[in-house]
């Protein structure tokens, strides 16, 4: 599954990083969207895009375009 | 010595800097407020030190960013002073992990460290200098803590020890590469990254050893670096910090009200409302009055003393009917203006910026923008020049142009007295909210020029967005204080230098004829004949050929704010008790035109200031004049519009509920336009753009 189909209040994963724009991708893995890394889904916008999510103690907002080509496995929700 | 503060973007790198240095550099409260590098001297001290644009790695992503790697690398700082904000600290060491792989000493600023303890959060501050090899020192820039001790620390020699984070397959592959430059270890972790702007120093047997080793990894060298750093600051800290309990703070509370899905857009119309309504409604209008009378007392104080010490006419006429005529009219909105500085200085520091950029961003790529162009266009409210040159932090090309040229098209602080003298005298009652609806026809406009440029000439926008959401902060007033002070010095002295001089100008080409005779009817005055050699071509705009009107807007290029003043000036020469009172040559002026005359200021070409601005940002003098041109055609058929709607509604052949509804037909319109083309992208066959279509050219 990817990010983008978690709901808000989900917690998972990140599996690998299916970016092929490499520099959205270096610039992911440089705020620390890495593998092994557990991240929760805090809050989507009013407008359902871009997506606010918690990583290593910050939020972070990414568009979902993006997060649909990250994979992640769930934790809980 | 020269020293350079390295940090995350929105890690108090600017209040640091201010505290060291003494000075009121700007901050603000959503990544990115510093774009380019500001020098200073530490106080007490010989030794320079520079602040640089914030930045999450030594690999930047934005125009701004790329400012602060070349200056590590070029000037060769001999100190670095590494920021980082304890209450993200995780975040903040990966680029520290990358600043100790550097020769150069760094010092590591633990900022924030007194609200650790509000948050159940402990750090070893021994421990963690000792894991990762480096002198730190604990402080709050806001509070002022512990800055003495860095200052100290600065001339103390702290060598680094260099510390081995990378699994064995990596640090054998460092060993085995050597290249010539100072940072060897960093140089050689960009190689084997892959980073193509270190290819100068790669050899082919290293390129050879490096695709070796990639291949005992499922992923590539560049994840698997990165993936390891983070693994080495996970480690240390949990040697070096312990977490007592979760504290969910103030700011989860306000976003749940300021971000929630149903009343976030509500909140963010009523606050911008709210910007313009009490500084051009509420204040405005008894403020600038009052004002306006101090400037006519004096003025009669001043022409009679200069009668009685017996100057001669043309003299006294110049001073009274000239520059306090001219420079009274501005300073009469300095009241207004503190109002608006304050609710902007305001929105910066206290984080809701970030929350805009976050809320819009959707609809604003929808037109070919960024969310964060809304933070450009905010700080544009109080200038276009900062504005413009904060379009910086957008990381696609196309995106950044096209900001930087729409940020002129907000109501700077320069407009404002236009629309609060306009919307003050013809909207009375509803002057309030006239000058708001300038703000709401602006981001209008704005969304409908992004539109087109993005159909036909910016077409390779992109979809990216990542920004971080930083915490709500108290504002520190203080610092707004300050802010707004510097603001409205600057305003003054624009009063005092520019507005004085053009008015001295003015005044001259309005006394004298062409054949330089003083003491002539203003009808027959050399500002009269220029104007009235082009006023035709706002007739379909106001209605009437007026001369005055005409070469007041062009004197809007020097500074909007002379617009206003030149006004002041004109009517000033035609006998009358007010600028709009009958025997003034503006008295013929209906509400329609009014309401036409402040739109076409608003979106005609901006300042000098703002156009050197945009020189430097689009990199290009043919461009610029592109933008004056594409920027005055709008500005005219929009004014064209307003006139001519506003001229019906005044006869009473349309009504206010005819202009209500007709605006809702068309934005559905708009709206079932927009997701036509959305979907009909792929089939190109069927799309009424052809071949100009964005997707074609890609």
């Amino acid at each position: 599954m990817n990010l983008a189909e978690l709901k808000v209040g989900d917690v998972a994963k990140v599996i690998k990083l299916d970016i092929t724009n490499k520099k959205t991708r270096r610039h992911l893995l440089d705020m620390g969207l890495t593998r092994g890394v557990i991240v929760k889904v805090k809050r989507v916008a009013p407008t359902l895009d871009p997506v606010n999510i918690e990583l290593r103690g910050y939020e972070l907002c990414v568009s979902r375009k993006d997060l649909k080509n990250i994979e992640v496995e769930k934790v809980y929700s | 010595m020269k020293i350079a503060l390295v940090g995350n973007q929105n890690s108090g790198k600017t209040t640091l800097f201010n505290l060291l240095t003494g000075m009121n550099a700007k901050v603000g409260n959503w990544p990115g407020v510093t774009i380019e590098k500001k020098e200073g001297t530490i106080r007490g001290t010989k030794n320079k030190i520079i602040d640089l644009p914030g930045i999450y790695s030594l690999s930047p992503y934005s125009k701004e960013e790329e400012i602060a790697r070349k200056y590590i690398f070029e000037e060769m700082p001999d100190v670095i002073i590494n920021i980082v904000d304890a209450t993200n600290i995780e975040r903040s060491l990966y680029l520290t992990t990358q600043l100790m792989e550097l020769d150069t000493n760094i010092i590591v600023a633990l900022n924030m460290a007194d609200i650790l303890d509000s948050r159940g959060i402990k750090i070893d501050i021994e421990k963690l200098q000792k894991e990762l090899g480096v002198k730190i020192v604990s402080i709050s820039a806001l509070k002022e803590i512990g800055i003495d001790r860095l200052i100290k620390e600065i001339d103390n020699d702290n060598k680094k020890i260099i510390k081995r984070i990378y699994d064995k397959n990596i640090e054998e592959l460092i060993s085995l590469i050597d290249v010539d430059s100072v940072h060897k270890r960093f140089v050689k972790v960009k190689l084997i990254e892959g980073d193509k702007r270190f290819k100068k120093y790669n050899k082919d047997i290293y390129v050879k050893r490096i695709s070796m080793c990639s291949k005992k990894y499922d992923t590539d060298l560049e994840e698997v670096v990165a993936t390891e750093r983070y693994e080495f600051i996970e480690k240390v800290l949990d040697k070096c910090l312990t977490l007592k309990k979760q504290n969910n703070n103030i700011s989860e509370k306000l976003d749940k009200i300021f971000l929630n899905k149903y009343l976030a857009f509500p909140i963010f119309a009523i606050i911008m409302f709210l910007v313009y309504f009490l500084s051009v409604g509420v204040v405005g209008r008894s403020s600038s009055e009052m004002i306006a009378s101090l400037v006519d007392t004096f003025s009669s104080f001043v022409s009679g003393f200069l009668k009685d010490i017996g100057t001669s006419e043309v003299l006294n006429s110049l001073i009274v009917d000239g520059i306090i005529a001219g420079v009274g009219s501005v300073l009469g909105f300095l009241l207004q203006l503190i109002i608006l500085f304050i609710c902007i200085s305001l929105l910066e520091v206290t984080g809701y910026m970030s929350r805009i950029a976050f809320l819009l961003d959707k609809i604003f790529r929808r037109v070919g923008l960024s969310g964060k162009s809304l933070i450009p266009f905010i700080v544009g409210s109080g200038c276009s020049v900062p504005g413009i040159m904060g379009s910086r932090i957008i990381e696609n090309d196309d995106e950044r142009e096209m900001t930087a040229i729409l940020t002129p098209f907000i109501p700077c602080s320069a407009k404002l007295p236009i629309i609060a003298m306009f919307s003050t005298y013809f909207f009375k009652d509803y002057s309030g909210i006239v000058a708001a609806s300038f703000y709401f026809l602006a981001i209008f406009i704005i969304i409908i020029s992004a539109l087109i440029l993005s159909k036909f000439v910016f077409v390779d926008t992109s979809d990216l967005y990542i920004s971080e959401l930083p915490l709500y902060k108290l504002p520190s007033f203080k610092y707004v204080f300050k802010d707004v002070f510097d603001k409205v010095v600057a305003f003054i002295e624009r009063a005092g230098s520019i507005i004085l001089f053009c008015s001295i100008v003015v005044w001259f080409l309005l006394s004298f004829s062409p054949s330089l005779s003083y003491g002539v009817d203003v009808e027959n005055s050399i500002l009269a004949c220029i104007g009235k050699s082009i006023s035709w071509i706002f007739y379909p705009v106001l209605g009437e050929d007026n001369w005055a009107l005409t070469v007041s807007i062009i004197q809007g290029l020097v500074a909007k704010e002379q617009v206003i003043s030149s006004m002041s000036v004109i009517s000033g020469f035609t006998n009358s008790s007010g600028m709009f009172s009958s025997g003034s040559i503006f008295s013929s002026i209906t509400p329609a035109a009014a309401y036409a005359f402040v739109a076409f200021n608003l979106f005609s070409a901006p300042c000098f200031g703002a156009l050197g601005a945009l020189r430097r940002e689009l990199g290009s003098t043919k461009k610029v004049l592109k933008v004056v041109l594409f920027q005055t055609i709008i500005a005219w058929i929009i004014a064209f519009i307003c006139y001519q709607v506003g001229i019906r509604i005044e006869k009473s052949i349309i009504s206010v509920a005819d202009i209500v509804i007709c605006i809702i037909i068309f934005s559905i319109l708009c709206f079932i336009g927009i997701k036509y083309f959305k979907n009909k992208d792929n089939k190109c066959n069927s799309c009424p753009f052809g071949k100009t279509c964005k997707q074609l050219k890609k």
